[in-house]
């Protein structure tokens, strides 16, 4: 019973004599650095520590003191999870693991020196570099809007203080009145997010004695994710509420109007909306397009193997930046691949024992209270990209009692991801 | 133990013998005397990282995620089995253990099944 994984360990037996600091490296302990501190960088960040017991120095670099998942938000504008529930701090990181926090914005990679550039000038060295700064916003992707409209017509597509004035602004929509989301085009962070986000918003409405209230979805897409479920339940909970609109009924996007809160497409005019919530075309964060590893997509390709650069093999790229194949930009997707990355980098720097890339993801969204559906899927390392191994859908048949059980699962999922990435 | 059990058992032992890394962890375990299936809890280390996204280390348990350490191995090798075959109903178990061999769910059982359950002790 010889196959590719006991090569590999094989591989790693005559290390075991050898396990001393590599002579390849520069003198003192190998250094990672982690930029982003998101569902792939803390997770990266916390499993190189953790297991390469002191052998690895890792620095996180982080501005922020705690994170919000963008997971779990949309649970938040529901009523069902507090802005606190949602946040977590890095201090464990530091605490447990020997994690140095870096909390700078990081500027920029020089490829060549091997140094990431912080905000103040100072420079960190590496020897690996983990990257995983998410997604930046298209603010020219919808005319008429910019970042200095967000506060009026938020994204909310990067969790944190613009996921508060959404729900403020939620709170104050009066019943009878207008809410409109522009969906994005992709590819996107979170494919069924959005219209997670309607049924949480429809719910917030509809339980407030505001059901008179309408949402009007205009998406660029002609098709979404689980939107077979997602029409099923908007039908069954918010009938009258929800109107999803496609680009052959809407006509296209033309612009909006943040000062009269108007939104204007090819079919209507939407005038004096209560709540516009846009959501733009997005692309990697700027570092990685300004260090030159992303393509003309904007997002960086990878090797399926290890999620390293395609274009440095010492550099790697997790999460929503990354082209993934076929596994969506997800908290859960990048929780899976920071796993991969951290075990190969360890291979790479202490010459520990790796093991083939194995990935996986599951979505759950929350459609009605006691009502989640969910796709996932696990994947493998193929020459050209990361392939569907096999893959799940919710059915629309399921009975409620399955569909609570779902949403216990979700729920669990969370306390056990948040604690993953953060403890 | 499932029926299914024995017919993997001695494949898991022929495989464990070559793992020389395994004598570092759990040569003692695979004598003779002892027909239990004893996987390599290092290798299973490795695949519990694409358990602990949901399964709390610690024996937490939130919601509907169960906890998964402490078990018995065996208990835990029919449990994954049950998933792995659906025979058991849930879409996420049952795609994650598909690929599963028969070594590595002894390695998880062992990996799991020697941390301690401890719910409440605060990271």
């Amino acid at each position: 019973m010889i196959n590719r994984r006991h090569v590999l360990i094989g591989g790693a037996l005559t290390a075991g004599s050898v396990l001393s600091a590599p002579s390849v490296l520069a003198q003192g302990k190998p250094k990672v650095v982690v930029i982003g501190g998101g569902a792939g960088g803390a997770t990266a960040a916390k499993y190189i520590a953790k297991d390469s017991k002191g052998e690895i120095e890792v620095t996180l670099i982080e501005p922020k003191e705690a994170y919000t998942t963008c997971f779990h938000s949309n649970l938040y504008l529901g009523g069902f999870k507090t802005f606190d529930e949602i946040t977590h701090k890095y201090d464990k990181l530091v605490s447990t693991y020997g994690i140095k926090h870096v909390r700078q914005w990081a500027n920029a990679i020089d490829r060549d020196k091997k140094q990431v550039v912080l905000a103040d000038g100072s420079r960190v060295p590496y020897d690996r570099l983990v990257v995983s700064p998410g997604i930046d916003l298209k603010y020219d992707s919808v005319a008429g809007w910019g970042k200095e409209h967000e506060e009026v017509m938020p994204h909310a597509w990067q969790a944190g203080p613009q996921t508060q004035i959404l729900k403020k602004q939620l709170d104050a929509v009066k019943d009878g009145q207008t809410v409109v989301m522009i969906a994005p085009p992709n590819p996107y962070r979170c494919p069924p997010g959005p219209y997670e986000r309607v049924s949480m918003m429809a719910h917030a409405l509809k339980s407030s004695g505001r059901g008179k209230a309408r949402i009007i979805i205009l998406d660029p897409k002609e098709s979404f994710s689980k939107q077979g479920l997602f029409q099923q339940a908007w039908e069954k909970y918010y009938p009258g509420l929800v109107e999803w609109l496609g680009p052959k009924v809407h006509d296209g996007i033309k612009s909006v109007d943040p000062k009269t809160m108007t939104v204007t497409t090819g079919f209507e005019t939407y005038k004096n909306c209560a709540l516009v919530n846009v959501i733009p075309a997005q692309r990697a964060g700027k570092i990685v397009i300004d260090a030159g590893l992303a393509n003309q997509t904007g997002f960086c390709p990878i090797n399926p193997e290890n999620m390293a650069s395609q274009t440095d093999p010492n550099i790697f790229i997790l999460g929503d930046a990354s082209i993934a194949g076929d596994m969506p930009k997800s908290g859960f997707a990048a929780n899976s691949q920071a796993k991969v990355a951290a075990l190969m980098i360890r291979g790479e720097l202490t010459k520990s024992r790796t093991f083939p890339a194995r990935y996986a993801n599951t979505c759950w969204s929350l459609v009605a209270p006691d009502d989640t559906v969910k796709v996932g899927g696990r994947y493998e390392p193929k020459p050209d990209k990361i392939t569907a191994a096999e893959t799940f859908l919710s059915k629309l048949d399921e009975t409620p009692e399955h569909r609570k059980q779902v949403q216990t699962e979700n729920i669990g999922w969370y306390a056990g991801i948040t604690a993953d990435m953060f403890t | 133990m499932t029926g299914r059990g024995p017919r993997f058992l001695p494949k898991v032992i022929a495989a464990a013998a070559l793992l020389p890394a395994m004598a570092m962890f759990a040569a003692g375990t695979l004598a003779q005397d002892k027909p239990k299936p004893k996987g390599d809890a290092a290798f299973g280390e490795y695949l519990s990282s694409l358990c602990v996204t949901c399964h709390q280390p610690t024996g937490k348990a939130v919601g509907g995620i169960p906890p998964i350490v402490a078990w018995p191995e065996d208990q835990f090798v029919a449990v994954v089995n049950s998933y792995r075959w659906k025979e058991r109903d849930n879409e996420v178990m049952q795609t994650v253990t598909a690929q599963l061999t028969d070594e590595e769910i002894a390695a998880l059982a062992a990996y799991f099944g020697g941390l301690p359950n401890q719910p409440d002790v605060a990271k």
